[in-house]
């Protein structure tokens, strides 16, 4: 199909500080483009679509396979991974963005700091450091193995934090991801030592409360982690530690 | 290209803040405010719908649920900590709970996000709705506690006006839908109902609940609209004057 090409339109920005602004492109159509190889014709050829010299985008990418979780943006809109938004899928001109809850560092580049921090906050890992060999953990159920392997498919990607009404300056809302996590570790027999405490984490200010179920998360979640269903079943520990607390501590 | 200047002196953006682990005390207050919707505020929506279909049952049993309601010891306090204080809590936290949130629906026109900011407006729509509805039915006019059997004709009164009639459809939709709908979003948040497809289906059953009493609340307004006018009170010891005054509206209902 002769001259078929496809328009795009990136915001930019310079820097942390500095004014968005849009840069708009057409490069012609090939088969299979995804929106990181729009990109990567940009970089070849950064020239905007009125001629104007530019510089190449600046974006976050690594796996090119949605396991990495490292190239999230907003794309026509909505939080998704680049490199899996295929652009024969896509309305024209495709609009892209950086994510808007987070920090712009530079164009699409943004500061997801925030889920390291808080999955910091819940202590998401297996506490197994010792001196010594430990020997081999318990054995896990493969029934409990099975939900626990949707949740460890998590890629740290924000996509359920962005998308959620909930995730903003005002709340600080930890997010589905840490809560996801969450229940994660504490379903593992040795993770479980921590629970209490990342319970007691979630429950304060910016915690599982904040949730309001919209249910924006579950929907937009590249790795269809069960996110909706791991907030109640925390929330239902959280519950039970609450009344367990108010009666015995 | 555009801009490079940067504003030298201005701190880098912050963005979200990360979770403030174990510090705070608004998980005990939101949960309150999951709660009092539950009980007491829409256990008193069930009692007030089921009270208003007596209706049904003819005006003298209206009239007599009213005196049964109106009759209960410690009414007043019951009425304070039972209604008032729970649904003032509920509704100011409601609406703090709204003025946080940041609605995307635009963006993410999904069910859920749909469902989730329809909450907030049913929300602030009842707020309104029960604000005005208190005001001419509980604390102005005549005062049911004493006059129980002139309750037809005060809710009479009220319909008398086609428009009226559309508020309180208006508002017994909205408050029904809050409630059903609340009904899941409970059960979802306290982990009672967790599993993908089990949420589900009390997500349909939270809101054919909503819909089921909405149903019962037109009837309700139906019956009453519908009934030949009630006398305020024939038995009344009122200054003859003053009686044919109060008569008047109440002739003039359909
Ligand atoms: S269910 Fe809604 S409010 Fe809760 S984390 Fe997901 S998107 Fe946010
Ligand atoms: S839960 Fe899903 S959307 Fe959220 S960070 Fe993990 S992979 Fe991304
Ligand atoms: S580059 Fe790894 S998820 Fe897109």
């Amino acid at each position: 199909m002769a001259n078929k090409t496809v328009q795009f339109k990136i915001k930019r920005q310079d820097g942390p500080n500095s004014q968005p602004y849009w840069d708009e492109f057409e490069i012609p159509y090939r088969l299979g483009l995804n929106v990181i190889s729009l990109f990567m014709e940009v970089a070849l050829n950064p020239v905007t679509r009125e001629g104007k010299q530019t510089t190449p985008v600046n974006y976050d990418s690594n796996c090119l396979e949605e396991v990495c979780g490292s190239c999230a943006m907003l794309i026509n809109g909505k939080a998704r991974m680049a490199c899996s938004a295929l652009v024969d899928n896509l309305e024209q001109p495709i609009q892209i963005e950086p994510f808007s809850k987070f920090p712009v560092v530079r164009d699409l580049q943004v500061d997801r700091s925030v889920l390291f921090e808080n999955l910091k906050a819940v202590q998401a890992w297996v506490p197994i450091d010792g001196t010594y060999d430990l020997g081999s953990g318990p054995r896990v159920l493969p029934q409990v193995q099975e939900q626990a392997y949707r949740l460890s498919q998590c890629m740290s990607c924000s996509c359920c934090m962005e998308a959620c009404p909930q995730f903003n300056e005002s709340t600080g809302f930890v997010g589905a991801a840490t809560i996801a996590q969450a229940r994660l570790f504490n379903m593992h027999p040795t993770g479980k030592v921590l629970k209490e405490e990342r319970l007691a984490a979630l429950m304060g200010d910016g915690g599982i409360q904040e949730c309001g179920y919209a249910q924006n998360c579950v929907e937009v979640c590249p790795k269809e982690i069960p996110l909706t269903k791991s907030i109640s079943d925390v929330g239902g520990q959280v519950m039970k530690k609450a009344v367990l607390d108010f009666f015995r501590v | 290209m555009a801009s490079t200047a940067q504003s030298a002196n201005t701190a880098l953006p912050k963005g979200v803040s990360p979770l403030r682990a174990g510090t705070g005390t608004s998980f005990l207050w939101r949960r309150l405010h999951s709660l009092t919707g539950i009980v007491p505020v829409g256990l008193f929506l069930l009692e007030h719908l089921i009270s208003n279909a007596e209706i049904l049952n003819g005006a003298n049993a209206y009239n007599g649920q009213v005196k049964f309601l109106t009759g209960l010891p410690f009414r007043l306090w019951l009425e304070i900590f039972g209604i008032f204080l729970p649904l003032l809590y509920h509704a100011a936290y409601g609406v703090y709970i709204w003025w946080r949130g940041e609605n995307n629906v635009i963006d993410y026109a999904l069910k859920g996000n749909w469902f989730y900011t329809l909450q907030r407006y049913t929300g602030v729509l009842v707020f309104a709705y029960v604000a005005f509805h208190l005001w001419t039915m509980r604390f102005t006019g005549i005062h049911l506690t004493e006059h129980y059997d002139a309750s037809v004709w005060k809710v009479q009164t009220e319909l008398a006006h086609p428009l009226m009639i559309a508020v309180y459809a208006v508002g017994m939709l909205a408050a029904c839908w809050h409630f059903g709908y609340g009904l899941f979003l409970f059960a979802a948040k306290w982990g009672i109902v967790t599993g993908e497809k089990a949420q589900k289906r009390a997500q349909v059953l939270g809101i054919a609940l909503g819909l089921l009493l909405t149903l019962l609340g037109l009837v309700t307004i139906y019956s009453f609209v519908t009934r030949p006018a009630q006398e305020k009170n024939p038995l009344w010891e009122q200054p003859v004057q003053e009686q044919s005054q109060l008569m008047a509206p109440a002739a003039t209902v359909r």
